[in-house]
C-alpha cells in the first residue's frame, strides 16, 4: 500500500501547508461574493458567436456524394488528404452508414 | 395570493454537478472551479486552504463544465454547455478581476431526440475540436482554427445509438474519441474512431473492444506517455488500448466520479455509491502498462465529482451529502482509513420533503428538510439569523454573572467557565470528553457573588468581588495578592484586562489598580459626585492588553464619561438625556473604527464614534447603531441531523411536539442489498428517534400527515405506502395507517388496505382524503360499536393517470398528475361526491402543486419550470368554466418536489411586507426559495426595474436572462410572464453607484426609494 500512496503531486509546496481544520461537526461557512457582471465583454467578438451549420446532414450527405462522384478519379486520388491513410476509400466508410432518416 | 408572483432564492444550490483544477485565474495560481447547478464558484489554493473568490450565476443549468488550455495561452480558459443548449468559452481577465466571454454559442438542433443519459461535453487534449453527444445518433462538432478561435459547429451521424460515455483519446495524431455504447442486446462495447474535421465525418478508429463488463458505465482516457483508455464496470475495470488489455476484478460497485491524480495518468481516484474511495494505479514498465492495482482508502460523502487538489489535498463534490475537503494520509488511522475529512461544505440536495415549523415559538418559520439520500441522508433545520450550536448544557438557576477564562494567558481557547450566582460562584470546564462539569479554583472566592473575572497577564486570574480583588495563578489556582476594599465600602461595579483593574465603590469612588506578576499595586484614585452604575476598560489602542481610556457610566446625571488611564483625569463627558441610566458601557472597535457603546435600562443601544487620531480623545457623533457591516455572517443558519438513511417524508405534531418521517435504510452488508423501510417518531427539540414503526418488505412510506378526525379530540399520524413489487409496474396494494403518539410511542390505531401506493394524504373536512393511484378516495372515521375506529370509504374520483400531488382548500381539491398537468375536483356534501370542476389540458409532468389563492394554483413540473393556473368562474360556456387557465409561466431551472405555505423570516404584520402571502419550495439541487405574492403596483413597478437591471446586469458567457426565465419543455418556449426574478432584482443592492444611478435614470425614482423597495422585499426571506 505504502508503493501506492505517497508521492501525491504537488503544484505549490505551499498550498493547505497552514490549512487549519474546522471542527467537523461545524461545516465550512465560506460563502464568496456573487459576481454580477456589468462590463461589455460578457459578449463574444463577433465571429466568435457561434452557430451551427445550416445545412442538414442528410443534404450535406447527398451533396457529398455528388461531389464525390462527379470528381475525375484521379483529382479524387490527389485530394485524399493524409487523415484518411490512403488506405480505405471514403465511400466505404460512410456507405456503411446508412443516413438517419 | 395573486397572480403576480415574485421568485427569490433563500438559499441557493449546494449540490455539486461539477468541479474541475486548473489555472483559471492565473498562470501561477490553482483554481478550483466547481458547479453547482446554475452557478459556478471560483477558489483559489492557498497555504490556508480552499480561498472562495467568487460565486458566478450561470443563466442555465450547467450540462458540463470542462477547463481547457489552448496552444499559447498562459492560463485556462473554462468552457460551459447548459442544458437548454447554449455554450461559453470564459476568461479571467486578472487586470480587470472579471470573467469575459471568449465565444459563445447555441448548439441545437431542431430535430433530434435528447439523449436520455444526459448530455456530454469534451474537448480534445490537443484543442482541435470541442465535442458534444446531445442528441441520439449525433456527435456535434466545434473545431478551433489554429489560432484557437472557435469555428462553425456541424453534426457528424453517430451511429450507437444508447451512448454511455464518449472521451478523446490522448496522443493520437488525429482527433479520437472512444464511444462507450450499449447495442439491443443489452451488451456493452467501445469503439473508437478519428474525426475527419474537412470531410466532416468519422474515420473508423485504430481499434476496438466488445463485450465489456454489464455495468461498464465511464470511461477514464489516460494521457501520455501510456495513452489508452480505462473502463470502469462495476465488476470489472479493464485498461485498453490498441497494443494492451488489463483487467482487474472489483467488489461491486458502481463508480460516480473519478478524478486524476498524477499528470502521467497512473493513479486515479475513483468514489463509489457507497461514498468508498478507492486509489486506481496503472502499473507500467516504461510506457507499457503492466496491469492494475485498487485499494480502498476510506470513506467519504457519496461523490458526483473528485478533484484532485494539491500536496495530497482532494475536493469532493456530493449530490447526496455534504462536500467535503479531504486529505489522503500515508499511513491509516485506528479504523484503517486513509481519508480525513477536513473541511465540509453544507449541501441540503436533494431536499426531497420539508415542513415549516416554529419550534421555539416565536412566530418565525424553521424549515426542517428532508435532505441527502442513501448513507448520508439527513434532515436539516434551516433557520433566518446567527446560529449558536448547543455544545454542551447545564441547568442553572439565578446566574447573575457569567466569564470565561484560559487556563495559560497563551492557550487559544477558553477553559473555564465562571458562574456567579447571588450568594455563591461556581466554576466549569470542559473536561477531554468535551462534556462541561463542574470543577474548583482554590484562589477563587466561591461564597459570593462575582462582580467581575478576568485573565491577567502572567497566567493569572482576576475575581473582582463585593469586598475584594483576588489575583490567582492559573496554574497553581492559588491566591496569588489581594486588595481590599476600604471598610465600610463595598465594590459595587468593576472591570478589568490583562493588566489592569477598575473599581467603584459606594459613594462615587473610582479606584484603578494594576496587575503585576503575582502584585495588584493601586495606583489612582477619584472621586466623583455620583454613584458610578457601570465600567469599561477595554483596550481599543495599539496595545491589546493595556488601555489608556476608561468609560464610567453614572447614575443621578445620567451621563458616560471618559477618563484617561492612567491618571485618572475626565476626558469628556456625554449627558444622555431622559431618565433611563446607563447599564452597560464598552470600548470597542469595529473595522479600525472605535466605538463607545453603551446600553441603557430601557434596552436602548446608543453608540458614540471615538476620535482617537488627535490624542485628545473626544465624542465626535452620536447615532443609532447599525452593525451592518457585521452582516456577512451567512443569512440562513443550518443545523444537521444525520440520520444515516434516507428520510423521504416528514410531518410535524404540534400536540405531542414530535416529527415523524418515513425513511428507509440500505443494508449493505447482505451481498443482497435489502432495504428496509420505517416510520419513525423523533422528538422536536433533540430530534432523537424515540418510537419506530417498521413497515412490510418491499412496503415504501409514500405520504404521511397530522390530522384529527370529526367527533375525535385525538391528533393522529396518517401514514400512506405502497408495496413495490419488483414484477409490477404500478404498485397494486397500499395500506393507510393510522397512529397515535402515546407515551413518546407510535401506536397503531387503525390501518386500511388500498389498491395503490398511497401517494398523498390531507385532511379534509374532518375526513381523510388520499390519493391512491389514479383514483382520487376519501375514507369517514368511523367509531365501531367495540369503541375502535376504522376508515371507511366514502367517496372517490377516478380519472388521471397517477395523482400524486393534492392539496385541498375548503372543499376544493387540487390535484397535480403524472402526466396531465393539474386538475380542480369540488367534493359535494349532499352527494356525498367528488367532481372535476376543471382542468388545465396542458401535459405537464408534475412535480409539486399549492394552492395560492380560492382561483390560482401554482405548478411545478419536470422540465424546471414553474406556472400558475386560474380558475375560470365566470366563463360563458361550460367549455370555459372547465379549463383553468395558464395565467403565469415561468423557468425556474429547478427541480423543486414540495411546495408549503410559510415564511422563513419573522413575519410583523404592521409592515409592508408582512401582509404578502408567501410560498417556500425545496428543490433537488438543495436550493430553499421564496415565491411571493405582489400587489398589482408593486409587481409593475418590479418588473420594470427587472427589465431595466437585464439592461445592466449581463449574463456571464453572454446568456440571457430573458431567454434563461422563458418557459420551455419540447413542445414550446414562451416568454416567461407574471413571474419576476428575485435573484436579478436584489443584485440591485449589489450594484456600484453609477449603475444605480443609472438605473434610476430610467425608472424615474430616486435611488434611495430603489434601494428601499428593494431592501422591503429581501426582507422576505
Amino acid at each position: 500500500m505504502g508503493s501506492l500512496l505517497g508521492h501525491w503531486p504537488s503544484f505549490d509546496p505551499h498550498n493547505f501547508s497552514q490549512l487549519r481544520p474546522s471542527d467537523p461537526s461545524n461545516p465550512s461557512k465560506m460563502t464568496p461574493v456573487t459576481y454580477h457582471p456589468t462590463h461589455d465583454r460578457t459578449i463574444p467578438p463577433p465571429n466568435q458567436v457561434i452557430s451551427s451549420e445550416a445545412k442538414n446532414i442528410l443534404l450535406r450527405h447527398f451533396y457529398q456524394r455528388a461531389e464525390d462522384k462527379l470528381r475525375p478519379k484521379r483529382a479524387a486520388s490527389e485530394l485524399l488528404t493524409p487523415e484518411h491513410g490512403g488506405k480505405h476509400p471514403r465511400a466505404s466508410a460512410s456507405a456503411s452508414k446508412a443516413p438517419p432518416c | 395570493m395573486s397572480i403576480w408572483n415574485y421568485v427569490v432564492t433563500a438559499h441557493k444550490p449546494t449540490n455539486v454537478t461539477h468541479s474541475c483544477v486548473g489555472n483559471f485565474t492565473g498562470p501561477q495560481e490553482l483554481n478550483l472551479i466547481i458547479a453547482k447547478c446554475t452557478r459556478i464558484e471560483i477558489h483559489l489554493l492557498t497555504p490556508q486552504g480552499l480561498q472562495p473568490m467568487l460565486d458566478v450565476p450561470i443563466y442555465g443549468r450547467i450540462a458540463t463544465l470542462e477547463l481547457f488550455r489552448p496552444h499559447g495561452e498562459a492560463q485556462d480558459l473554462l468552457f460551459i454547455a447548459t442544458e437548454r443548449y447554449k455554450f461559453c468559452v470564459l476568461q479571467w481577465d486578472p487586470e480587470a478581476a472579471e470573467v469575459i466571454t471568449r465565444a459563445m454559442g447555441d448548439v441545437s438542433d431542431r430535430i433530434g431526440r435528447p439523449t436520455d443519459n444526459g448530455q456530454i461535453g469534451i474537448i480534445d487534449p490537443d484543442c482541435r475540436l470541442i465535442g458534444l453527444h446531445l442528441y441520439d445518433g449525433l456527435f456535434k462538432v466545434i473545431p478551433f482554427d489554429n489560432k484557437g478561435q472557435l469555428k462553425e459547429a456541424f453534426n457528424i451521424r453517430l451511429e450507437e445509438l444508447q451512448v454511455l460515455d464518449i472521451k478523446f483519446l490522448y496522443g493520437c495524431p488525429r482527433p479520437t474519441i472512444i464511444v462507450l455504447y450499449q447495442d439491443n442486446k443489452d451488451a456493452r462495447h467501445v469503439k473508437t474512431y478519428e474525426v475527419a474535421l474537412k470531410d466532416k465525418d468519422f474515420v473508423e478508429g485504430p481499434w476496438s473492444q466488445n463485450n465489456l463488463d454489464n455495468g461498464a458505465d465511464l470511461l477514464i482516457p489516460v494521457p501520455p506517455p501510456l495513452c489508452g483508455v480505462l473502463i470502469i464496470g462495476e465488476e470489472t475495470i479493464v485498461y485498453c488500448s490498441a497494443s494492451a488489455f488489463k483487467a482487474i476484478p472489483i467488489r461491486p460497485s458502481i463508480t460516480r466520479a473519478y478524478g486524476r491524480v498524477d499528470a502521467d495518468g497512473s493513479r486515479y481516484l475513483l468514489g463509489d455509491h457507497a461514498g468508498l474511495l478507492h486509489l486506481l494505479v496503472i502499473t507500467h514498465e516504461k510506457e507499457k502498462v503492466t496491469g492494475l492495482k485498487i485499494e480502498l482508502l476510506g470513506e467519504t460523502s457519496i461523490a458526483s465529482t473528485i478533484s484532485y487538489l494539491d500536496n495530497a489535498f482532494v475536493y469532493v463534490g456530493s449530490s447526496y451529502g455534504d462536500s467535503q475537503l479531504i486529505k489522503l494520509n500515508l499511513h491509516p488511522d485506528a479504523k484503517g482509513s486513509y481519508v480525513e475529512v477536513l473541511e465540509r461544505y453544507v449541501n441540503l440536495g436533494p431536499i426531497v420533503d420539508f415542513c415549516v415549523v416554529d419550534l421555539e415559538r416565536q412566530g418565525q418559520g424553521q424549515v426542517v428538510t428532508c435532505s441527502g439520500a442513501y448513507k448520508d441522508g439527513s434532515l436539516r433545520i434551516v433557520r433566518n439569523g446567527i446560529g449558536i450550536n448547543e455544545q454542551a448544557s447545564v441547568e442553572l438557576q439565578g446566574i447573575k454573572g457569567m466569564w470565561s477564562l484560559r487556563a495559560a494567558t497563551d492557550d487559544p481557547y477558553d477553559t473555564f467557565l465562571v458562574v456567579s450566582f447571588i450568594s455563591e460562584t461556581r466554576i466549569l470546564a470542559m473536561n477531554l470528553e468535551d462534556e462541561l462539569e463542574e470543577t474548583e479554583i482554590e484562589g477563587f472566592c466561591s461564597q459570593v457573588q462575582t462582580l467581575f473575572c478576568h485573565d491577567a497577564m502572567y497566567n493569572q486570574l482576576v475575581q473582582v468581588t463585593s469586598s475584594s480583588v483576588r489575583l490567582i495563578s492559573s496554574t497553581s489556582r492559588e491566591l496569588q495578592n489581594e486588595w481590599n476594599a476600604p471598610s465600610g465600602y463595598s465594590i459595587n461595579v468593576a472591570t478589568a484586562n490583562a493588566t489592569q483593574v477598575l473599581l467603584a465603590t459606594g459613594g462615587g469612588h473610582l479606584v484603578y489598580l494594576e496587575i503585576g506578576d503575582g502584585i495588584l499595586t493601586e495606583v489612582k484614585h477619584a472621586q466623583l459626585e455620583y454613584e458610578v452604575s457601570c465600567l469599561d476598560m477595554n483596550p481599543i489602542g495599539e496595545n491589546p492588553n493595556y488601555s489608556q481610556l476608561a468609560a464610567v457610566g453614572m447614575w443621578t446625571d445620567i451621563s458616560v464619561r471618559l477618563f484617561s488611564i492612567p491618571d485618572m483625569n475626565l476626558v469628556t463627558k456625554e449627558n444622555l438625556g431622559g431618565e433611563i441610566i446607563p447599564r452597560s458601557v464598552l470600548l470597542c472597535s469595529f473595522e479600525g473604527i472605535s466605538y463607545l457603546l453603551c446600553a441603557l435600562g430601557d434596552g436602548h443601544l446608543l453608540n458614540f464614534l471615538l476620535n482617537m487620531s488627535t490624542g485628545d480623545l473626544a465624542i465626535a457623533k452620536e447615532g443609532e447603531l447599525t452593525i451592518g457591516t457585521i452582516d456577512d455572517i451567512q443569512k440562513l443558519h443550518i443545523r444537521s441531523i444525520p440520520l444515516g438513511e434516507h428520510a423521504r417524508r416528514i410531518c410535524h405534531q404540534e400536540q405531542t411536539r414530535t416529527f415523524a418521517i418515513c425513511s428507509l435504510k440500505y443494508n449493505q452488508s447482505n451481498s443482497e442489498e435489502a432495504e428496509m423501510h420505517f416510520i419513525r417518531l423523533l422528538d422536536d427539540q433533540t430530534f432523537d428517534f424515540i418510537s419506530t414503526y417498521p413497515l412490510d418488505q418491499y412496503e415504501y412510506g409514500c405520504s404521511i400527515l397530522s390530522c384529527s378526525f370529526s367527533d375525535d379530540f385525538n391528533v393522529y399520524y396518517c401514514v400512506g405506502t405502497a408495496y413495490v413489487m419488483p414484477e409490477e409496474n404500478e404498485p397494486s396494494k397500499g395500506r393507510i395507517l393510522v397512529f397515535l403518539v402515546e407515551d413518546q410511542k407510535l401506536q397503531l390505531i387503525a390501518e386500511k388496505e388500498t389498491k395503490g401506493a398511497v401517494y398523498s394524504l390531507n385532511a379534509f373536512n374532518g375526513k381523510l382524503l388520499a390519493a391512491i393511484n389514479q383514483k382520487i378516495q376519501l375514507y369517514k372515521w368511523m367509531l365501531r360499536d367495540d369503541g375502535t375506529h376504522e376508515l371507511q370509504s366514502e367517496c372517490g374520483h377516478h380519472g388521471h393517470i397517477l395523482a400524486l400531488y393534492v392539496q385541498t382548500r375548503g372543499d376544493f381539491i387540487v390535484v397535480g398528475d403524472l402526466m396531465k398537468s393539474i386538475s380542480l375536483l369540488i367534493y359535494k356534501h349532499e352527494e356525498g361526491a367528488i367532481e372535476e370542476r376543471a382542468r388545465d389540458y396542458n401535459a405537464n409532468w408534475m412535480s409539486a402543486v399549492e394552492i395560492l389563492d380560492d382561483d390560482i394554483y401554482l405548478g411545478a413540473e419536470n422540465n424546471f419550470n414553474l406556472f400558475t393556473v386560474r380558475k375560470n368562474s365566470d366563463g360563458a360556456t361550460d367549455e370555459e368554466r372547465g379549463r383553468l387557465e395558464v395565467v403565469g409561466e415561468y423557468h425556474l431551472g429547478e427541480f423543486i418536489n414540495r411546495f408549503r405555505h410559510g415564511s422563513l423570516v419573522m413575519r410583523l404584520l404592521d409592515s409592508d411586507v408582512g401582509q404578502i402571502p408567501t410560498v417556500i419550495f425545496g428543490t433537488v439541487n438543495g436550493v430553499i426559495g421564496v415565491i411571493a405574492s405582489l400587489p398589482n403596483e408593486q409587481y409593475l413597478f418590479f418588473e420594470k426595474l427587472q427589465s431595466n437591471l437585464r439592461k445592466v446586469i449581463k449574463g456571464v458567457g453572454g446568456l440571457s436572462h430573458e431567454q434563461w426565465r422563458s418557459f420551455y419543455n419540447e413542445k414550446k418556449t414562451v416568454d416567461a410572464k407574471n413571474f419576476l426574478d428575485g435573484d436579478l432584482i436584489e443584485s440591485f443592492l449589489d450594484l456600484g453607484r453609477i449603475r444605480m444611478e443609472e438605473i434610476s435614470k430610467a425608472m424615474g425614482a430616486s435611488v434611495e426609494e430603489l434601494m428601499k423597495r428593494v431592501e422591503e422585499l429581501t426582507r422576505l426571506h
